[in-house]
């Protein structure tokens, strides 16, 4: 009836052991507050099940794959003990292997100003920046920061650390914008 | 209950506890202690005078601590027998109950506890079960948002003998609530507390909803569900009248109730997954129907009984399906919830089928057991030389072991269930099992590993679990290797070291140690025992350097054939991995070793009659044509 | 002073709030003299825009987030503490009270908490008076004044 694939992979990698357990009870969905505040689409519960079913290129664009943050708020509250984010992730990660790409505006390294201090790299809580040795015009071979936009959650703590300005937040939450929105509201003329 | 006091032939010992119980089915010796009243059940006529004047109020365990009692009381108005009680934790010695109980003089503060022995011929156990205390899910917030009650307070507050004299109030103010919610499997199927189903609580809540709604026809009231579970006759029906009602049904696990701090009321956070959108909703007031959980002393009674439990705690039945009313133990059966959560229509079953296995003892002047039992030879036991040694004693779950030293062993015939543990436990050989001797496992050994031996897997399986596991797997055409040969004993805990040194000696190419997993050991105890034993039995072959695999243990019950199937396929590849020369190279080295080991067999009585004649057998087998 | 209401920049995480209810009242009705700035964590805000609006003469600043350990970003809030934390004293170093800034970690069950602290926060800006302007004209950037 099915295909074997796509549950059976992620069952392979670490933190999706137990997809198979989910009963449906939806706590993970109600605990999670993606849905009521971003995006209404969003339902660990249905991604789980449509892994379970084999519903590969659906769970890949499902945007539940792309925003969930790991918060781990939903796994201590699962009555069949599913590591959810881990599940989550195991199908990120496959989803990435296949070629998809982050619907999220991951941060951005301005790689002529970064020193390479490894600030970003500490704070970031998903591992998503490394330094790397790359090849720049005017700096030659040089170690800078590299964000993975596949492990990027875009929560900016990489922006508010850096102390020499170079990275930064695409869209709503760029240092500008929020800058920005501050002066407007203080200083209405406009100083700016 | 009233009936049941009125029955001459029946004595109710309210207030009584067990201590002890020795003997076997037909003769129990029962230690009960008769707590200390401080009213003679003689002349107390149940008229409260005592309570109407004692002036000490504290909390009626009954009313789930919702009202108060007095330290004279009786713990609920139907109370049989109805004889007052004074509770001493609490009394202030002020007598003036003595004052009000006036000619009677039914109080007596000197009373003691009494401490009696009774010949009991059958005992049935119905000591119930608890509730699980949600305090630990701080996600409901019970303890912490006063409007959140438990389905046990909520039977409470909506009973006409109840502390609210039926009138449905809500804790915080007393106002009658406008929206209420129920919340089933609060604690169950949830592997964070209790990870089995309660059974009853879908058709409670369901009850409780529907008693509102009929007393109130305005009040909205739903009920948050995972499944809805009501298998039996008329449930579904019921379920349906409650729909027709107009309660409304949500499915969803909540997974947080947040509290307005000024309103009291309740936001219940859920997805609804038929919409598949996460809500919140508003109550006045929120209800939680929590998991039945065994007695907290039920590990205590289950030591005092001598009665093993099932991984939930609660007390284990002989056979799950065949015999759910009676324990392992011969004469000790169980009614109701204490065997595991059941509501009402089959606790009454239950009951019924109890008192009519009780009354099979007591009716019967013989019982007849099971035909394995073991048997002592006393000459060869060290006891009766002197001796200290009591293994045997220790490793018996029964308890059928009188052991003395200076006394040859006995075994106590009505208690013993053939598990064998004492058999192969026993250093000294100096027991049997009829039907299971060592002679005869032994020449089954022997006659099953005569020919080409190396390729041979021996399995040892138990009665209950792995030998249904392996009949299952047959039945169920799973395909194993044919090269397996299978011997049963009772128990795992029979399955003696020497077997599986004497099938190595002879050259069997790999030897399965297999029983059920603990949970479901037919005897007690006896899988810990065989358990143990297939540890030792590990290192051992380990430290000679036996290949892993040859020597496997696994623990398969009887629904699991595929398992068994599965294990020996895995057993037949790790042989063929082998090249064979290596498997003879390894096979000479280990056979003085394991000779070693087995060079008393030849003492024990009737072992090497019975392999002369084996060896007839096997040599029948060499001759034929194709055989080595 | 009491009909004084002095202007307070209360920066929100994104997530810290469970009830609908109560981000419904933070975005829709807040009153005029509380600015919302909200941004995806409490990691996410660097001391500068702190010190802008400040500079700017916010006469109060507001941090809520996530309780520790229940951060949307696993630990996004440590460091906002870690970070911010360190930062007040700074301002405290610099003529700025400390008490001019209140962090509000908020629980999920926190509901109508987040009002309650505004409410307390005014009061308790009412009490300290007015403040002294630090003199700015120019937002800050990193690495120097924003031409």
């Amino acid at each position: 009836m099915f295909k074997s694939g796509l549950a059976d992979e992620v069952r392979a990698l670490p933190g999706g052991e137990n997809l198979e357990m989910c009963y449906s009870c939806g706590t993970c969905t109600s605990k999670c507050m993606i849905q009521q505040k971003l995006e209404p689409e969003y339902n660990p519960r249905r991604l789980l099940r449509m892994v379970m079913m084999e519903m590969r290129e659906e769970s890949f664009s499902n945007p539940t794959t792309w925003l969930c943050s790991s918060c781990d708020l939903c796994y201590p509250a699962c009555p069949q003990q599913i590591h959810i984010s881990g599940v989550i992730t195991a199908v990120k990660k496959i989803a990435v292997q296949n070629g998809q790409k982050t619907p999220l505006h991951t941060a951005v390294v301005d790689q002529q100003t970064c020193v390479a201090c490894g600030l970003c790299a500490e704070v970031c809580p998903y591992e998503a920046i490394t330094i790397e040795t790359r090849k720049l015009p005017y700096r030659g071979s040089i170690p800078v920061a590299v964000v993975d936009p596949g492990l990027c959650m875009a929560c900016g703590m990489c922006g508010a650390a850096c102390r020499s300005n170079s990275i930064s937040i695409p869209a709503d939450y760029s240092d500008e914008n929020v800058v920005e929105s501050i002066w407007k509201w203080l200083n209405p003329e406009g100083a700016l | 209950m009233v009936d049941a006091a009125r029955q001459p032939l029946i004595e109710v010992k309210a207030y009584t506890e067990v201590e002890k119980v020795e003997g076997f089915v037909g003769n129990f010796k029962v230690t009960l202690r008769e707590k200390a009243k401080y009213v003679r059940a003689d002349r107390c006529n149940g008229c409260g005078a005592c309570a109407k004047v004692c002036p000490i109020e504290v909390p009626n365990y009954f009313e789930m601590n919702l009202a108060p009692r007095k330290a004279a009381y009786i713990p609920m108005s139907q109370s049989v027998p109805l004889i007052y009680n004074i509770d001493m934790d609490a009394c202030i010695h002020c007598y003036k109950c003595v004052e009000a109980c006036g000619p009677l003089e039914a109080i007596d503060f000197s009373m003691q506890d009494k401490i009696v022995e009774e010949e009991i011929g059958a005992i049935v156990v119905a000591t119930g079960f608890s509730h699980f205390d949600p305090t630990p899910m701080e996600e409901y917030g019970y303890n912490r948002y006063p409007n959140v009650i438990t389905a046990m307070e909520m039977e409470r507050l909506n009973n006409s003998a109840g502390p609210t004299a039926g009138s449905l109030i809500r804790p915080s103010d007393g106002k009658k609530p406008q929206k209420l919610a129920f919340i089933n499997c609060v604690g169950s199927r949830d592997k964070r507390f209790v990870e089995s189903c309660s059974n009853f609580c879908c058709m409670y809540s369901i009850k409780n909803a529907v008693l509102v709604k009929q007393m109130y026809p305005n009040i909205d009231v739903t009920i948050y569900y995972m499944d809805i579970r009501t298998p039996s006759k008329g449930y579904e029906e019921f379920y349906n009248r409650a729909r027709a009602m107009g309660i409304h049904f949500i499915q969803g696990r909540p997974a947080m109730i947040t509290e307005d701090s000024e309103t009291h009321n309740l936001f219940i956070h859920t997805e609804d997954i038929a919409l598949g959108k996460v809500v919140e909703h508003e109550y006045d007031m929120v209800m939680l129907n929590q998991a039945a959980v065994p007695q907290p002393d039920q590990n205590h009674m289950s030591s005092v009984l001598n009665v093993a439990q099932s991984p939930g705690g609660w007390f284990m039945e002989y056979h799950p399906k065949l015999r759910p009313m009676d324990s392992p133990t011969d004469g000790i059966f169980f009614a109701g919830a204490c065997q595991g959560p059941k509501d009402i229509p089959a606790s009454v079953a239950q009951g019924s089928a109890a008192a009519a296995r009780a009354s099979r003892v007591l009716h019967s002047k013989t019982w007849q057991i099971e035909p394995t039992i073991a048997n002592v030879w006393p000459d060869r036991c060290v006891s009766a030389q002197g001796r200290a040694c009591g293994i045997c004693e220790r490793s018996c779950p029964y308890g059928a072991i009188d052991y003395t030293q200076g006394k040859a062993a006995e075994v106590i015939t009505a208690k013993c269930h053939g598990c064998g543990a004492c058999v192969a436990e026993c250093p000294h050989d100096a027991i049997t099992q009829l039907h299971y001797t060592d002679a005869q496992i032994l020449s089954q050994i022997r006659t099953l590993l005569a020919d080409k031996p190396e390729k041979k897997i021996l399995a040892l399986r138990c009665h209950w679990c792995s030998y249904g596991g392996a009949d299952l797997a047959g039945t169920s055409h799973f395909e194993y290797t044919s090269n397996e040969r299978g011997i049963k004993v009772m128990c795992s805990a029979r399955m003696d070291a020497d077997f599986i040194y004497e099938a190595y000696r002879l050259g069997a190419g790999a030897v399965l140690y297999s029983g059920c997993h603990q949970q479901d050991c037919h005897y007690i105890t006896g899988q810990v025992i065989g358990a143990k034993r297939a540890k030792r039995l590990e290192t051992i072959f380990e430290r000679m350097n036996m290949t892993p695999g040859r020597f496997r243990v696994e623990w398969i019950s009887a629904a699991e054939g595929d398992k068994y199937a599965r294990v020996l396929n895995e057993m037949q590849a790790t042989l063929d991995a082998m090249p064979e020369a290596d498997l003879l190279a390894e096979i000479e080295r280990l056979r003085p070793e394991m000779a070693k080991r087995l060079s008393r067999l030849p003492n024990i009585p009737g072992v090497q009659r019975a392999l002369d004649h084996t060896q007839v057998v096997v040599n029948t087998i060499l001759s034929r044509e194709g055989a080595q | 002073m009491t009909d004084h209401k002095p202007k307070i920049a209360f920066f929100q995480c994104h997530w810290c709030l469970y009830a609908p209810e109560d981000q419904e009242w933070v975005d829709r009705r807040l009153p005029d003299n509380i600015r919302l700035i909200k941004v995806p964590c409490t990691g996410r805000i660097d001391p500068l825009f702190v010190l802008n609006a400040v500079q700017g003469g916010a006469e109060g600043v507001v941090i809520s987030g996530c309780l520790p350990e229940k951060c949307h970003y696993k630990e996004g809030n440590l460091a906002a503490r870690r970070q911010l934390q360190e930062f007040s004293s700074f301002m405290d170093y610099i003529g700025y009270d400390e008490a001019r800034l209140r962090f509000v970690w908020l629980d999920l069950q926190d509901r109508g908490r987040i009002q309650r602290e505004l409410a307390d926060f005014e009061n308790q800006l009412q009490q300290l008076g007015s403040a002294e302007a630090l003199a700015a004209r120019q937002p800050l950037e990193e690495g120097g004044a924003h031409e």
